[in-house]
This record gives C-alpha cells, structure tokens and sequence, in this order.
C-alpha cells in the first residue's frame, strides 16, 4: 500500500469512529432509570443526614423513589416532579441548588474563577513569537 | 500515672517545639549555628514529647484506664484489641494526638535529612523554625482546649463514661469510671477505619514541610527555585499518602457503610480533596518552574493555599461547623482552629506581598500550545475545581450565616460541575506529556496522539456497537483510553527507538528509559492510574444494577442475572457486638457464585445496627449485598451489581504508589539521558 493510500484509509477510519460515538452521543438517550436515578439525586432524603433519596436506604427515601418512578411513569417532567417535592418539604428539600434567588452565586463563582482564570493565561502571554519547533524529536 | 505522665509529654513536646522555633529563628540569622548541635536538643525533645503523648495514651487504652476521660468515652473493656489501639485516634483530642505524631516525625526528618553534615542551611533552619511554631500551635491546643489526658472528676450516673474531666495535673478529686462507653460503631466495624486517618494524616501533615521551606524562602529572600526542588520529593511523599487516603476513605465508605457508593461530596470528604487538588496543582506547576523558571510567585501562593486547605479541612472536620454554624460555638477547639487559619493565611500572604518584589518575574510564556501552556491549564483546572469544592461546600454555611435560611449543596451541583472539568483534565492529561517544551506545533502532538485517539475512538465505537449509548459512559471510555494510550504509546515508540539504536531489547530500553526520567515517568504511571480510576467510575456510575429485593425464607429472586436464595437467618455474639444475618445463596445459571452473610451489628453502646454489606468481587463486578431488614422468614436486601468498580481502587492506589517511581528510583549516574529522547 502507498504511503497516501495508507493516509486516506486512516482517515476514513478515524472519521468513521467519530461518526459511530457521535451518534451514540447524540442518541445516548436517558432511560426512566436514569431519570428516576437522576431526580432522586437532587432530592434530600429528609429523615436522613445529607443523603440523597436515591442514596439513603432508608424507608422514607424508598417511598418517595417510588412517587419519583410513578410521576415518571405518568409522564411527568423532571421540574415538575422536583417541584411537586418542594412544595410538600419546602425548598430546603432539593439539593440541588437552583440557578436563581439566593444560590445563584455558588453556580456563578466558579464560571466567574475560570473566566478569571483564562483571563490571567492569556495577559500573560506575550506577543507570538516565530514557530520554533523544539529540537527535532 | 498515664495521665500525669501524658500531659507531663505534652508540656515536653511544647517545651522543645518552642525550643525548636526560637533556636530555628536564631539560626536563620547566623548561619554558624545552622547545625545539627545546635538544633539538636530541642527536636529530640519535641520528638520524644510527642512520642510519649501516643504511647501513654495507648497504653491507658489498652490497660483500660478510664479515669481518664478521653479513654471513657471512646473505648471499654471488651473492645476488641485493634480497635482499642485505634481508637488513640477515633475521636478529636486523640486525633490532634494522632496529628501531633505526625508532626513531630516530619519535624525531626527535616532536621535529620538537611543537617547530616554540620552545614550551615539557613532556609532548612528557618523551615525547621517554621514547623516549631506549627507544632507549638498544636501541642499549645493538647495542652490546653483539647487535653486527651484530662482525668474524670465526674460520670455519668451509672458508672459508664465520663462526663467532665479536669487537667491531669491539678484535678483534685478524681472518680473513675468503672466501664467505658466503647469505641463508636462505625470505627469497630471495619479494620480499613484503624488505617484511613492515619495515612490521611501524613498526607495533610507532610504538606507543612513544602509549606515551612517556602516561608523561609519568602523571610530568606531566597525566592528561587531552590526551596521547591529541595522540598519535591516531600511533597511527592505527602501526596502519595494524601492520595491513599481519600482512596482507602473511598473503600472504607463502601465496603462499610453499606450504601452502595465511595464518594458523596460530603464536606468531610471534600476537606481532604480540596488540598489534595490545590497540592496536584503545585506538583505539576513546580515542574514548570524547576524546567522553564516560570510561575515562581504562583507556586508560592499555591503551597500557601494547600496548607491553608489543610487547617481548613481539620476546621471543617473537627469544629462542628458543618452540621450547623450554630454548633460551632460549642466547641472550644473550633474558634482556635478557625483564628489559627486566619493567623496562616494573613501572615504568610502578607509576607508574600512584602517579598513580591524579591521574586523574579516569570519569563514570558513563548506559546500557549506548548508543554507549559497545557500544564497552565491543568493548573487552571485544578485550582477551579479546588475552588468550586470549596464554594459549594462553604456556601450553605454562609446562608446560614447571614440570612436565617437554609440552602442545599449537595451532591448534583458538585457532579455537574466535576464532570466536565474531570474530562478537560483528562484531555490535558493525553496531551499536555506528549507536547513540546516552548512551541507545540499541532502537526508534531497530532502524530504523537493520533494513534492513541484513534484506538480510544474505537473502543467508544465498540461500545455504541454494544449498545451503550450513556454519554458519560461514552466520554469516560474515549478519554481514559486516551490517556492510557498515549503513555503506552510514548513508551513503547521511544522504546523502539532506544532499542534500535543501542541494539538492545525493546522491553530493556523501555526500563532504561522509566529509570532515565524517573519523575516524569512517575508522573506517567500516576496519569495511568487516574485513567484507570476515570474507567471505573465509568463504568460502575453508569452500567450499574441496583434492586430491593424481599425474600421469603427458601425463596429465590432473580437479581441481574443472579438467583439470588435466602437460605435462613443466623445471630451471634461477638466480642463488643451482636450480629444478626442472613445466609445468601447466589447461582448464576445454576452454578454457585457464592454463599454470603448480609449482617446487622449491635454494638453495645448503641442502639441504631449498623450494616456490614457482603462485597464480592468478581473480574466483571462486584455483586454487593446489603441487609436493610430481616427475620426469619423474610429478608429484605439492598443488591447491587457494580461492573469493574474494582478498577476505581487498582487506579487509584496505582496512582499513588507511582510516586515512589519518582523519588525511590536513582537515576543511573553513566548515562545522562537527554530531554529529546523523552519523546
């Protein structure tokens, strides 16, 4: 095989894979499982100490995991679901801190650190010099 | 006679840290005295003060002797002899003895290692000056707030435990318990609680020594790169074990607690991890400066950082705080540790700023692709992830602070912020090794890291073929198999090369090669074990299998793809505990998998049982099992089919143990090997 030949079917190859885990990204579509498991998360087992419902094995937590598995089944909306609890516990049931009000700043803190951060790299970079491979490896 | 003897250990130990700070002081100024004479008396004293504080207070453990009020309260006659011996540390004034230890071993290894000649070493005695004000803080707090010794003057009504104690020296009317409350539960439980604070401990106190020399670099003026390449193997040392013990944390967390998981994002946990990020930051970074003299101030400001996190963690470990602010103010031991981190954190950034000026500013960086510029942005990454721990894990208490409500941070905050800044560590851990010093050209790191892309790519392929589409799966396989690649890639081509050229064996040049670098390829094997780790979470967060199964007495239940049988329930008596279980047939297609014993443990002293989960690892999986509730005609279990989790332990401790490549193998003298070979 010549040496371009060689180099075309690499690339075939390699963008072939690409496609195939692509796909199976973009398709990787949650089953109720992982939406059960994923709401439960976000919601504090409240006879517990700091665990989540879908962690505690607690009998609280197993019934309120089954409600959670219910909804799901009755087509419910992982917000809906996450609101019907905190309107029965109040809002200090849900772990998950919401992107407004008085937990804002914890998900913005961090956004705010990298920002920061890149902003330092790049101040610190000086102007392109001319491409100087290190020695030839 | 312990106590007396115990206290009289720590007023020694304080008595030679002191002696160890002001002699240390002196002999930074006046270099004649940087001797090991000189400083010698008061560091074996210091050692022999804090030796002597464990050893009494293990032997009262072990002899029973409860009129001292620590050993009341946390051990008892009938408790099992490890558990004794390690419940020297279970609780907070033995801990702090636990950490005194540490402290001293580290001490008198600094002074032993840097003044074995007689030299004059400023900066080793100002370090040396350090960790003697470190150490005074510490044994200032046993000998004061936090006395392990303290003897009972009063119990609890019916004889058992001990409700006030009194200095042991000028207590006057002492009463002794006749029995001790026992050591807690969850430490007896299992043998892994005797090991993780221990090992955890020198990781969080062997991260002093890195910090000692960079203040006495910064009073020195010495800002170069001198006190960072002197204290490296020190700080590989504490990060290994810093390392370890979040792992064994892990294992302990799931082979004990019996709720299926290793890692929860409870504060406790992110205590040890945030320094442990900030220290890996510093690891890497120190490479940047040792090679290319660049980021000097930022790797003072990120030793400073890591200590600070230490005292934070304890803090946050040891006060009270994380359970409410409002607890906080009932523990004495609280407020000191608090005002001891302020104290750190102003004076040695106020001494950073007042030397800012000594330290030479960086050369420029020539190009943001290039080596440097990777590990810019593993620091970048590292410290972000630091700070976003420390947010999400200080947050509540803020709101709790100053606004009456309470907020939850918990577990899906911190997930959805780790996620996506593990995966870009991961991506810079393929990359950044394989790029260039000073200018990456994308042509030169393509060649470097398309095979190994190419090869991650397929095994994502191959999963989408078998049908696992999880993105994170997905993710975790391209990246993690990445990252292995290219270090089996890298070894294995420059291998060739070597071999090629000194026409020897592919697999001798590839030894000659580990053994010419040995820190880069110690980083290189720790980088494997994290990919490997990275596999595992993978795996067993993604594909795992969990039901609650109710079995009646001689029934079976199908568990995937297990028959799980629950054959009947047994109970004895063990030593400090009654267990309650059940004896677990498991057949896979007919064939036994194995026969288990789900229990509950009753300990004396208390009243909830306490789940020991049965885990048996298997080379797909572990199958875990554990009981929720039970009698003898039904069982109720919480089963779980983890695959390969297996893999988050051997990554893990790999990758802490692959620091031992970097210090403990002595590159061969005869033959210097060059930077280009590396690649």
């Amino acid at each position: 095989m010549s040496d371009s030949i060689r180099k075309i079917v690499a690339a075939v190859v390699t963008i072939g894979l690409a496609v195939v885990v692509v796909v199976g990204l973009v398709q990787g579509d949650r089953t109720d499982e992982d939406r059960a498991r994923s709401i439960g998360s976000r919601v504090k087992c409240p006879v517990c100490q700091g665990v989540a419902i879908a962690d505690s094995p607690s009998e609280t937590a197993r019934a309120m995991m089954d409600v959670v598995e219910e909804r799901i089944a009755d087509g419910w909306s992982d917000r809906q679901i996450i609101d019907y609890f905190s309107e029965r516990y109040t809002d200090s049931i849900v772990i998950d801190p919401p992107f407004s009000g008085n937990t804002l700043l914890v998900w913005l803190l961090p956004i705010l650190a990298v920002v920061a951060g890149f902003f330092m790299i790049f101040s610190r970079r000086k102007t392109p010099v001319p491409k100087t491979d290190e020695v030839k490896q | 006679m312990n106590a007396t003897l115990g206290y009289l250990s720590i007023l020694a130990a304080v008595v030679g840290a002191l002696g160890i700070t002001v002699r240390g002081f002196i002999a930074m100024r006046d270099p004649e005295r940087a001797n090991k004479g000189y400083l010698g008396l008061p560091v074996i004293l210091f050692l022999s003060g804090a030796v002597g504080a464990i050893f009494f207070l293990e032997l009262g453990l072990l002899t029973d002797d409860f009129s001292i009020k620590y050993i009341a309260n946390n051990s008892s006659s009938t408790t099992p002899f490890l558990f004794k011996f390690a419940s020297g540390w279970a609780s907070l004034e033995g801990s702090i003895v636990l950490w005194g230890l540490v402290l001293a071993g580290f001490t008198f290894a600094v002074y032993a290692r840097f003044f074995r000649s007689q030299t004059g070493d400023r900066l080793a005695a100002g370090a040396l000056a350090i960790m003697g004000l470190i150490s005074l803080y510490f044994f200032g707090l046993m000998a004061t707030i936090s006395d392990p010794f303290a003897r009972c003057v009063q119990t609890f009504s019916d004889g058992v435990g001990c409700v006030t104690g009194e200095n042991a020296i000028l207590a006057n009317v002492i009463s002794s318990p006749i029995e001790g409350r026992g050591a807690n539960a969850l430490l007896q439980n299992h043998w892994l609680m005797a090991l993780h604070p221990p090992t955890l401990y020198v990781g969080y106190v062997g991260l002093s020594v890195p910090f000692a020399f960079a203040i006495s670099a910064l009073i020195l003026r010495t800002t170069g790169a001198d006190w960072l390449t002197r204290t490296r193997n020190w700080t590989v040392f504490a990060w290994m074990f810093l390392t370890a013990g979040i792992v064994l944390g892990g294992l302990w967390s799931y082979e004990v607690l019996g709720w299926g998981g290793y890692w929860a994002w409870d504060p406790v946990e992110n205590a040890s991890f945030m320094p442990w990020l900030v220290a890996t930051a510093f690891l890497h970074s120190s490479v940047v400066q040792a090679r290319r003299g660049m980021l000097q101030s930022w790797n003072f400001v990120l030793v400073i950082t890591t200590f600070a996190l230490t005292i934070l963690g304890t803090f946050l470990t040891r006060s009270g705080v994380i359970v409410s602010v409002h607890s906080f103010s009932q523990s004495a031991i609280g407020p000191a540790l608090l005002i001891f981190l302020v104290v750190v954190l102003l004076g040695s950034l106020g001494l950073f700023a007042t030397r800012a000026h000594t330290i030479a500013s960086s050369p420029r960086l020539d190009s943001l692709s290039s080596r440097e510029g990777v590990f810019l942005f593993n620091n970048l990454l590292l410290t972000v992830f630091a700070f976003m721990v420390l947010t999400g894990t200080l947050y509540p208490l803020f709101v709790e602070a100053f606004s009456n409500s309470t907020v939850g941070v918990g577990r899906p905050f911190f997930d959805r912020m780790a996620i996506p800044l593990s995966f870009l560590l991961l991506l810079a851990m393929g990359i950044g090794p394989v790029s260039p010093y000073r200018a990456a050209s994308a042509r030169v790191v393509w060649e470097r890291i398309r095979w190994p892309f190419r090869v991650a790519l397929g095994a994502a392929a191959l999963a989408v073929v078998f049908g696992y589409g999880n993105s994170f799966l997905l993710l975790g396989v391209l990246t993690a198999v990445f990252v292995m690649g290219v270090i089996i890639h890298n070894l294995y081509n420059s291998a060739g090369i070597r071999a090629g050229k000194l026409g020897i064996g592919r697999r001798q040049a590839a030894v000659r090669i580990m053994r010419g670098d040995p820190h880069y390829w110690g980083g290189q094997i720790s980088h494997l074990g994290v990919a490997i780790l990275a596999l595992g979470i993978a795996f067993s967060a993604n594909l795992s299998e969990t039901a609650t199964i109710s079995i009646d007495a001689g029934d079976t239940v199908n568990f995937a793809g297990f028959e799980v049988t629950y054959e009947e329930a047994f109970s004895r008596q063990e030593p400090g505990r009654f267990v309650t279980g059940a004896d677990i047939t498991v057949t896979r297609e007919g064939s036994v998998v194995g026969k288990y014993q789900p229990r509950l443990n009753q300990y004396g002293n208390t009243r909830e049982s306490i789940a020991t989960p049965e885990v048996d690892t298997m080379f797909t999986g572990d199958l875990y099992l554990s009981l929720r509730s039970i009698d003898p005609s039904t069982v109720v279990l919480e089963v779980y089919w983890f695959p390969f989790i297996w893999l988050i332990w051997v990554g893990g401790f790999l990758a802490a143990a692959a620091g031992v490549w970097g210090f403990a193998v002595k590159k061969p003298e005869r033959s210097i090997v060059p930077d280009d070979t590396r690649v």
